[in-house]
C-alpha cells in the first residue's frame, strides 16, 4: 500500500494495462474474422450488412462492436468524391470563351478556375524549362506557331550546362565560401557528364516555380496569421494534420482537380510546401523583441513599413529558414510526385525502380540527393549571412559575382560555339551531354546487386525468413488481435494519465475517426510496422546519440551526417534496400529504421548538449563519475528533448510506411497508391491520409503534452 | 446541503485518488457506450450464421468443380441409346447443382415448340431476362427454365420456358444445360 501510494501514476498505468490485456482476453476473435475481410473494400458480397447515410450506401461486415467498430464514416470518401465530382463537373456553369475555338463554351466555375490555374503554373514550368534547356511553346504562347516558323532564331536556345555549373559555383562562393562552391561545381559536373542533365533541369524547373510560389503564400499567411488571431485558429488544425498528413494521400485529390502533370505537381507541392514556410513564418515574427516594435513605431513607420521594414528584416532567418524547408519539401515531392506525371530525376527514379533497373535508379537517385544537398546548403547559408550594412564599398567590389557571372556566360557561349566545330558529327557535349550519351556506372551497380545476391543469398533468405516468421508476423498478429475497445481504452487513458481530460478528449476523436472509418484494421498494421521501425530506430539512435556525446567531434560529425540523410528525399532510401532485401516487407522496415533514426540520433545528441555545463561542472566536483553523471543528470534533463525526437521518429517511421507500399505491404499507404489509380480514388486517397496523419497526430499529442508537463517539472524552457 | 458536502467531500480528495477515480469512470464510460453501440451495430451472430452457410456453399461448390474436372468434355446425357456420357443418377444430381448457365442454343431449342417465347425472344434483339437450373426433389430430375419478355405488336408480354434437362455439355471447366426437353 506504501509502495501504491509512493508511486500513484504507476499504480494508475498498471490498472490501465490490466483494464487493456483483460480486455484482450475477454474479447474472442469473431469466429468470421479474417483479416482480409476485416475492411469495406466497397464490393458487393451477400454476408455484408448495409446502411445509407446522406443518400449514400456503406457496406460493411458486421462484427460484434467490441471487436470492431463499424464504418460509420464509411460514406466520407463516397460523399468526398461526389462531391468533387459535382463542384467539377456541374457546379456553376458559365459561358466562357474559348481562344482556340473563337466561341463561347459553357464550364463550371471550378473547372474554368483549375484549368486556368494549370495553365498558368505550365506556363511557369514550361518558360524556366526552356530557359535552362531551351524550346519554343513559350515564345509561341506571345506570338504564333506561323511566326515561329518564320522566325526560326526566337527559339529559346537554353544555357549551356557549363553557364548553369559556373553560375550554381559564383552563388555558392558568394553565400558561404570555396568550400560550397567546390561541391557546386563539382556537384553540377557530375549531372552532366552522368548524362543527367535534361531530367535535372526539368526538376530544377519545377522546384523553381513550385519553391518561390510556396514561398509567397507560405509568408503572406504567415503575416496573416500573425496579425489575427482569427487566421491563426483557422490555420491551426489544417496545419496541424498537414504535418504529420503523408504526401502520397495528397496526390489523389490534386489528380481529379488539376489532372496528370507536372502543373498538378507544384500545386500539390505548393500545398504540402506552404505549411512549413507558415510555422516558421509566425516562429520568426513571434520571436522578436517588442523593443524592436517599439523603436520601428517610435521612427513613425505605418503597419506596413513596421511589417516590410521592420519585422520581417528582423526575421530573416527564422524566414530562410523556412524557404531552406520550402525548397527541401519540394525535393522531396519532386519525386512522390513523379507518380502523377511530373518529369525530371524522379520521374526516371521511379521508372528504374519499377524496372528493378537497381543501378539507374541509384544514378538518378544520387542526383537527386547531390541537388538536395547543394540547395540545402545554399539556402542555409543565405539564412545565416549577415548583410553588410555599413561597408563602404567600391562598385566592382559589391558586383564582382556578378561581373564574374557575366564573364562566364559569355564564356560558355563562346565553348558551346566552339563544340559545334569540335563535336561536328555527334552531340555539342559542350552545350549539353545528353541523356544516353553520358557515362552510365548502372551496369556496374547492377552487377554489385547480383553478386550480392548470387554470394549472400542465403543468409539474406535466412535473416528475412527469421524477421518475417519469427519477429514480424507474430507481431502483426498481436496487433491485430486488439479488440477496438481494448485498444480505445489503453490509448484514452493514456490521453488522460499524460495530459488530463482534454488529451484523452483529443485522442478519443482522432483514434475514433479512425475506428469509423473502414480501414481500421489497415490502420492497425500500418501502426504495426511504424511502431517496429521506431523502437529499432529509437534502440539505435539513443545509442549511436549517446555515444557520440562522449566526444565533440563525433557529435559535430553525426550531427553532419544526420545533416545530409535528411536532406534525401525519402524515396531514395528505397534504393539501396532494395538493392539488399528485394522486394520484401524487411526492405521497407530497414528504410524505415534507416529514415526514422536520423531524427532520434540528432535529438538525443541536441538533448543531451542542451543540459547545462555548469550542471556537469556541479556533477564533477560532487565526485560523480562519468556514468552517473549520463543517467542520474544528463538523461533526465535530455529526456524531454528526446521524446521529441521519438516524436518526430514517429512521424518519419510513418511517412516510410507509406511509401513503402510501393514495393508492395499491405497497409494504408497500399490503399492510398491504389487510390492513385482509381478514378474514383479522390475520397479514399484524402481520408486514408487523414487517418495517417491522425496515428502520428495521437502520438504527437500523447508526447507533446508529457515534455510540456516534464519541461515544467524540471523548469526547463 | 446534502449535496453540498458530497462535493466538497469529493474535492477535499487527494489529487491522485481523484486521478484515479476520473480514469475508471472514462474506462467505464468508454466500455458503456461500447455495449450500447453494440445493440445497435453489432452483427456478430448473424454474421456468423451468414458466413458459416457462405462458406458451406463455397466447399460444397469446390467439392461439385472436383467432380466436374473429372467429367469427359463434351456432351453428358441422362437417358440410354446414345454414344454420349451417360450420368448416372448421383452425377446427373451433382452436374444439375453444379449447372449455372443456360447458353442461347439451348434456349433456341426449347423455343421449338413455344411460338410465344421465340416471337419476343427474336423481336427483343435475343434478351432472355432470368434463367435458372434446379434439381427437382420429387421428381428427382434436373429443371431449367427462363423468362422472356417485351413488347410485340405494341403490348408487354412475358412468357415463361420451362422443361427437364436432358442433357449437358461439359466443357472441362464448367457445365452447361445443352437441350431443355419443354414439350
Amino acid at each position: 500500500m506504501e509502495f501504491l501510494k509512493k508511486y500513484p501514476k504507476l499504480f494508475q498505468w498498471l490498472f490501465l494495462l490490466i483494464v487493456f490485456f483483460a480486455l484482450c482476453f475477454a474479447i474472442d476473435v469473431p469466429e468470421t474474422y479474417k483479416f482480409i475481410r476485416g475492411q469495406a473494400e466497397f464490393v458487393k458480397d451477400p454476408n455484408q450488412s448495409s446502411y445509407i447515410f446522406l443518400g449514400k450506401e456503406v457496406r460493411y461486415y458486421a462484427f460484434d462492436v467490441f471487436w470492431r467498430l463499424p464504418p460509420l464514416l464509411g460514406w466520407l470518401p463516397i460523399w468526398i468524391n461526389d462531391s468533387l465530382f459535382f463542384l467539377m463537373n456541374e457546379w456553376m456553369p458559365m459561358e466562357f470563351w474559348n481562344e482556340d475555338t473563337q466561341e463561347f463554351k459553357t464550364r463550371p466555375l471550378l473547372l474554368q478556375i483549375s484549368r486556368n490555374l494549370t495553365a498558368f503554373m505550365t506556363f511557369l514550368i514550361e518558360l524556366i524549362r526552356e530557359v535552362l534547356l531551351g524550346g519554343l511553346e513559350t515564345i509561341v504562347a506571345f506570338t504564333s506557331w506561323d511566326w515561329i516558323d518564320k522566325n526560326p532564331w526566337a527559339e529559346l536556345p537554353g544555357l549551356p550546362w557549363t553557364i548553369v555549373a559556373a553560375g550554381a559555383a559564383i552563388l555558392s562562393y558568394k553565400l558561404s565560401g570555396k568550400g560550397l562552391a567546390l561541391f557546386a561545381g563539382l556537384t553540377m559536373i557530375y549531372i552532366s557528364i552522368f548524362g543527367q542533365w535534361k531530367p535535372s533541369m526539368q526538376t530544377l524547373s519545377f522546384i523553381l516555380v513550385a519553391a518561390p510560389l510556396s514561398f509567397i503564400f507560405g509568408l503572406g499567411l504567415g503575416i496573416a496569421a500573425f496579425k489575427s488571431k482569427r487566421v491563426e485558429k483557422a490555420l491551426y488544425p489544417i496545419l496541424l494534420v498537414m504535418q504529420t498528413m503523408p504526401q502520397y494521400a495528397v496526390l489523389v485529390p490534386a489528380l481529379v482537380l488539376f489532372g496528370v502533370g507536372d502543373h498538378a505537381a507544384v500545386i500539390i507541392t505548393m500545398v504540402v510546401a506552404v505549411p512549413p514556410m507558415i510555422l516558421l513564418t509566425i516562429l520568426g515574427l513571434r520571436a522578436i523583441p517588442p523593443e524592436v516594435i517599439e523603436a520601428g513605431r517610435m521612427s513613425g513607420c505605418n503597419n506596413w513599413q513596421l511589417m516590410f521594414k521592420v519585422l520581417i528584416p528582423t526575421a530573416r532567418r527564422d524566414i530562410l529558414i523556412g524557404v531552406n524547408q520550402v525548397i527541401m519539401v519540394c525535393f522531396s515531392m519532386a519525386v512522390i510526385s513523379a507518380f502523377i506525371g511530373a518529369k525530371g530525376l524522379g520521374f526516371n527514379l521511379l521508372l528504374a525502380l519499377n524496372q528493378l533497373n537497381i543501378g539507374l535508379a541509384l544514378e538518378a537517385g544520387l542526383c537527386i540527393s547531390l541537388i538536395a544537398i547543394l540547395l540545402d546548403k545554399m539556402s542555409l547559408a543565405w539564412a545565416n549571412k549577415q548583410t553588410d550594412y555599413f561597408g563602404n564599398l567600391s562598385f566592382l567590389q559589391r558586383n564582382k559575382n556578378i561581373l564574374f557571372f557575366g564573364s562566364t556566360v559569355i564564356i560558355g557561349i563562346i565553348l558551346a560555339y566552339f563544340g559545334t566545330f569540335i563535336f561536328k558529327d555527334s552531340f555539342n557535349y559542350l552545350f549539353e551531354v545528353p541523356h544516353n550519351k553520358g557515362i552510365s556506372t548502372a551496369d556496374f551497380w547492377n552487377k554489385g546487386v547480383d553478386w550480392i545476391f548470387d554470394t549472400f543469398f542465403v543468409y539474406i533468405k535466412a535473416f528475412n525468413t527469421w524477421l518475417i516468421q519469427d519477429v514480424l508476423q507474430p507481431m502483426r498478429a498481436l496487433y491485430l488481435r486488439m479488440p477496438a475497445v481494448a485498444t480505445i481504452v489503453l490509448v484514452v487513458g493514456a490521453g488522460y494519465l499524460i495530459g488530463g481530460i482534454r488529451s484523452a478528449l483529443v485522442v478519443c476523436a482522432l483514434t475514433l475517426f479512425i475506428a469509423f472509418s473502414p480501414w481500421w484494421d489497415r490502420a492497425l498494421v500500418t501502426t504495426y510496422m511504424a511502431t517496429f521501425g521506431v523502437i529499432v530506430s529509437c534502440i539505435i539512435g539513443f545509442s549511436v546519440g549517446t555515444l557520440c556525446f562522449q566526444n565533440k567531434h563525433a557529435a559535430s560529425f553525426m550531427l553532419g551526417v544526420c545533416d545530409i540523410f535528411q536532406t534525401f528525399p525519402s524515396f531514395v532510401y528505397l534504393i539501396p534496400v532494395m538493392m539488399l532485401f528485394g522486394i520484401t516487407d524487411t526492405s521497407v522496415l530497414i528504410a524505415v529504421i534507416v529514415y526514422a533514426t536520423i531524427p532520434a540520433t540528432r535529438y538525443t545528441i541536441e538533448g543531451l548538449r542542451s543540459v547545462p555545463i555548469g550542471l556537469h561542472d556541479a556533477a564533477t566536483m560532487s565526485g560523480v563519475n562519468k556514468f552517473q553523471r549520463l543517467t542520474k543528470i544528463e538523461f533526465p534533463l535530455a529526456f524531454p528533448h528526446m521524446m521529441l525526437g521519438l516524436n518526430q521518429t514517429i512521424v518519419f517511421a510513418l511517412f516510410m510506411v507509406i511509401i513503402g507500399a510501393f514495393i508492395g505491404t499491405e497497409d494504408l499507404g497500399q490503399y492510398i497508391l491504389k487510390a492513385l489509380s482509381d478514378k474514383n480514388g479522390a475520397g479514399i486517397g484524402l481520408t486514408l491520409g487523414i487517418c495517417v496523419a491522425f496515428i502520428g497526430l495521437i502520438f504527437d499529442n500523447l508526447i507533446r503534452t508529457w515534455v510540456d508537463k516534464r519541461k515544467k517539472h524540471l523548469g526547463i524552457n | 446541503m446534502l449535496k453540498d458536502n458530497y462535493f466538497n467531500r469529493l474535492k477535499e480528495l487527494p489529487e491522485t485518488i481523484k486521478q484515479f477515480g476520473g480514469l475508471v469512470i472514462i474506462t467505464v464510460i468508454i466500455i458503456s457506450t461500447f455495449g450500447i453501440l453494440n445493440t445497435f451495430w453489432g452483427g456478430g451472430d448473424e454474421l456468423i450464421k451468414k458466413m458459416k452457410l457462405e462458406e458451406e456453399r463455397i466447399a460444397n461448390e469446390k467439392k461439385l468443380n472436383a467432380l466436374i474436372s473429372q467429367l469427359p468434355s463434351g456432351i453428358l446425357v441422362t437417358f440410354d441409346g446414345t454414344d454420349n456420357y451417360k450420368l448416372t443418377d448421383e452425377l446427373y444430381e451433382a452436374v444439375c447443382n453444379a449447372t449455372k448457365l443456360i447458353p442461347q442454343r439451348a434456349i433456341m431449342a426449347a423455343h421449338f415448340l413455344n411460338y410465344e417465347a421465340y416471337d419476343l425472344y427474336t423481336i427483343n434483339g435475343n434478351k432472355i431476362d432470368d434463367t435458372y437450373v434446379k434439381w427437382n426433389v420429387d421428381k428427382k430430375k434436373c429443371f431449367a427454365g427462363y423468362t422472356v419478355s417485351g413488347e410485340n405488336v405494341g403490348v408487354n408480354r412475358t412468357a415463361k420456358v420451362v422443361g427437364e434437362v436432358l442433357s449437358f455439355l461439359s466443357t472441362g471447366i464448367d457445365t452447361r444445360v445443352y437441350f431443355i426437353k419443354n414439350f
